[in-house]
């Protein structure tokens, strides 16, 4: 490096040896049509050192923007799987508050428990996802009124209730409609953010930038040795070709790793995060029904209108369970139609009887898909995000290699050219 | 060797800088606007006498033959009025004042009653479609419905009342103390217009149901619900800052229990259900049990007039 720093003076040419001394300012210029070769080594030496330097930088920061990338996916992952279950959570907290409704009187403690932990884990996941991730923090702080809102028109309703006063019942039936209203569109756009986040970030692998890089580096070395090659009659520069087989073999090994992890991240993609994002969605969907099951049965014969609602839900389920849910939400659908038959015909009190009783009705059913779907997103996230951490040690040691390897390259640069100028002096 | 290593250490720095430069904060698109085109007013029908109805007739074939619903009867009703048409939270069923007179036809004429819980909007559309047999909704008789469905005698005669807040109440002198108020009505329900005739300066706050109007009365949303005395009296029982003062009637508000405009057998069979609750005391057993508690004065049935 200090030869670059301090290059040499140019000796003078052998032909100006005898002749008298020139002028100063013109004894520094070479003559015209001579090669000043000092001054051409130096070039080179510039040129070949900042080629090992740049190689080393820009790889390092390539890989070290996928290790980052890998963290972040693996961070919207997780923020994703919480949001999606916050959404699943607060439907489930409908589903129950409402099923609750049309049992009457006195509350079962069970179910009761069940709302009050939905909503909880709710607003647990809220604080969780607010401090994740801060671009989720408005649109959280705004979720987060909304469902106290909801929370206490609900215990409203259920206060009036208990008092046979049928305002509870308006005060239900105007949380549901406001949950819907307000709440779903912040956690769809939520959803759809951190989706895009995590598909985004799960992209930050780039092998062929790598492999571009290397070449263009080995180009420019192979250039380097040529050129001098043509000066010193030696074929190849000792110094210039360990400088290119490392690039050779940093760019093979780097460029092979991110592909390796750009196919992980893939396969990660199309299969569990798209389980997990699937999953969740059907989740919801189920919810939505079940509680749209019950408004249609509180809404005594004046229905209807939810039953619409309800196969919007029911075929969003359809598109989006797995094939270990569907059989489960299958049951379920068939305990529903009986439901609408029995209230199209006009017999309410055993619609309501199939759709609240413990065993064997529309709520035991919906509860075991809600139940084995939460397992499966909980376990697709997990595996994925668990995917996306691992290895990243590597990625990183990868990337710190890279940088001091291209630093060694610059310095093979150095004294392969510095081999030369030894020899030309 | 290690300056040159220094001179790349700051872009080197600032490019780790933009590697890990932050997200876009999510955003929540807005809702569309919903385009709301205004209703078109209607003229008012006139009729000779809106209370006179179809002589009763005991005929339970001709009754059951016109059902639109065979074998049994499908009556629409409030789900959420106290005392007239509301569900039991303990028990789940419907009941109140307007539902004993719906089950005493369905029982004379022995068929199993089913009950549909429909807004006050919605009653005269689903009788015309044959939806339902009957509408017992506390509904009252005037000349435009008549021009559209049939009604039975007036079974109940209501008048239309203001509530206020209970602090409200000794300062409460008629509707001129509404002047800018906020007064809150169901929609379709014409309580809002007859204020507005005697107090225009009132702000008129629309909700679904009565019920709405107390979720919005409790929630601070309104100043005053409008509404029949046997409606304001279920709100007032539900909230103990709810009261309705002392005061005139605003409008006469008889109710008839309405059927499809071409189901006068029905309507008859009502009236002859109706004659018979007046003579046998039924009528004001039903009345004592759900209205007279609310009310708390006595009340003899209506006298009904026929001839139509």
């Amino acid at each position: 490096m200090s030869q670059t720093a301090t290059p040499q003076a140019a000796p003078p040419p052998a032909a100006a040896a005898t002749a008298p001394a020139p002028a100063p300012a013109v004894a520094a210029k070479p003559t015209p049509g001579l090669v000043d070769t000092p001054a051409l080594l130096n070039r080179w030496q510039l040129i070949g050192m900042t080629t090992a330097i740049l190689f080393g930088v820009f790889s390092a920061l390539i890989q070290f923007g996928g290790w980052q990338a890998d963290g972040r996916a693996a961070d919207d992952t997780e923020q994703l799987v919480r949001v999606q279950e916050i959404q699943s959570s607060l439907l489930r907290a409908d589903a129950l508050a409402t099923n609750a409704f049309l049992v009457g009187g006195l509350e079962e403690p069970e179910q009761r428990k069940e709302y009050d932990d939905a909503l909880e884990s709710v607003l647990r996941q809220i604080a969780n996802a607010a401090e994740a991730q801060p671009a989720d923090r408005e649109v959280l702080a705004t979720l987060n009124v909304d469902v106290t809102a909801y929370a206490t028109a609900v215990a409203q309703a259920r206060d009036n209730n208990r008092q046979g006063f049928p305002i509870g019942a308006e005060y239900l039936s105007g949380a549901s409609t406001e949950l819907r209203a307000d709440a779903l569109p912040i956690l769809d756009a939520l959803v759809k953010a951190n989706t895009d986040r995590a598909e985004n970030a799960m992209a930050g692998q780039h092998p062929f930038w790598l492999l571009v890089l290397g070449i263009v580096a080995l180009v420019a070395l192979v250039w380097l040795n040529r050129e001098l090659a043509q000066h010193f009659k030696r074929r190849i520069n000792k110094g210039l070709a360990i400088a290119a087989a490392i690039v050779l073999v940093v760019t093979v090994v780097t460029a092979f790793a991110a592909l390796l992890r750009d196919n992980s991240n893939d396969s990660l993609r199309e299969g569990e995060l798209a389980t997990a994002v699937s999953e969740a969605n059907a989740r919801t969907a189920a919810n939505d029904a079940k509680a749209n099951e019950s408004l249609r049965l509180i809404n005594r014969g004046s229905g209807e209108g939810f039953e619409d609602l309800w196969s919007v839900s029911a075929k969003e389920v359809e598109k989006f369970a797995s094939r270990d849910t569907r059989s489960g939400w299958d049951a379920y659908v068939a305990q529903h139609n009986e439901i609408v038959e029995l209230d199209r015909a006009g017999k309410w009190d055993e619609a309501v009887e199939i759709a609240t009783k413990e065993a064997g009705g529309s709520t035991e059913s919906l509860d075991a898909f809600d139940q084995l779907s939460q397992q499966i997103v909980t376990a697709n996230g997990t595996q994925a995000t668990d995917d996306l951490r691992s290895g990243r040690v590597v990625a990183l040691v990868l990337s710190g290699l890279t940088l001091l390897l291209g630093v060694a390259a610059a310095v093979a640069v150095s004294r392969g050219i510095g081999e030369r100028r030894r020899e030309f002096a | 060797m290690i300056r040159g290593l220094r001179k790349w250490a700051v872009p080197f720095a600032a490019l780790l800088v933009l590697a890990g430069c932050g997200y876009d904060d999510t955003t929540v698109p807005k809702p569309e606007a919903v385009v709301t085109t205004p209703a078109v007013p209607t003229t008012p029908v006139k009729c000779d006498n809106k209370l006179q109805s179809y002589a009763p007739s005991d005929n339970r074939g001709a009754a059951i033959a016109n059902l639109a619903n065979k074998g049994r009867l499908v009556v629409g009703v409030s789900g959420d009025t106290l005392r007239l048409g509301s569900r039991n939270p303990e028990t789940g069923k419907i009941e109140g004042f307007d539902i004993a007179f719906a089950q005493r036809v369905a029982d004379e004429l022995g068929v199993p009653m089913v009950v549909r819980v429909i807004s006050a909007a919605d009653r005269i559309g689903l009788l015309e479609k044959g939806e339902i047999d009957m509408v017992a909704r506390n509904m009252t008789v005037n000349c435009d419905r008549w021009s559209k469905v049939a009604f039975s005698a007036v079974y109940y005669n209501a008048t239309q009342k203001v509530l206020v807040r209970a602090d409200a109440e000794k300062d409460y002198k008629g509707p001129q103390s509404l002047s800018g108020k906020r007064v809150c009505a169901p929609t379709s329900s014409t309580s809002v217009d007859n204020i507005k005739a005697i107090q225009p300066d009132v702000v008129a706050v629309l909700a679904l149901k009565h019920t709405g109007c107390l979720v919005k009365f409790q929630n601070g949303d309104v100043d005053a619900i409008t509404g029949d005395d046997t409606v304001l009296a279920g709100l007032a029982a539900q909230d103990p800052y709810a009261v309705v003062p002392k005061q005139g009637k605003l409008t006469d508000e008889p109710y008839g229990i309405a059927v499809n405009k071409g189901d006068v057998a029905l309507a008859r069979f009502i009236n002859s259900v109706l004659d018979e609750m007046r003579s046998d005391g039924s009528w004001k057993d039903t009345y004592d049990e759900w209205l007279k508690p609310y009310l708390l004065v006595d009340a003899t049935p209506p006298t009904p007039v026929y001839g139509r």
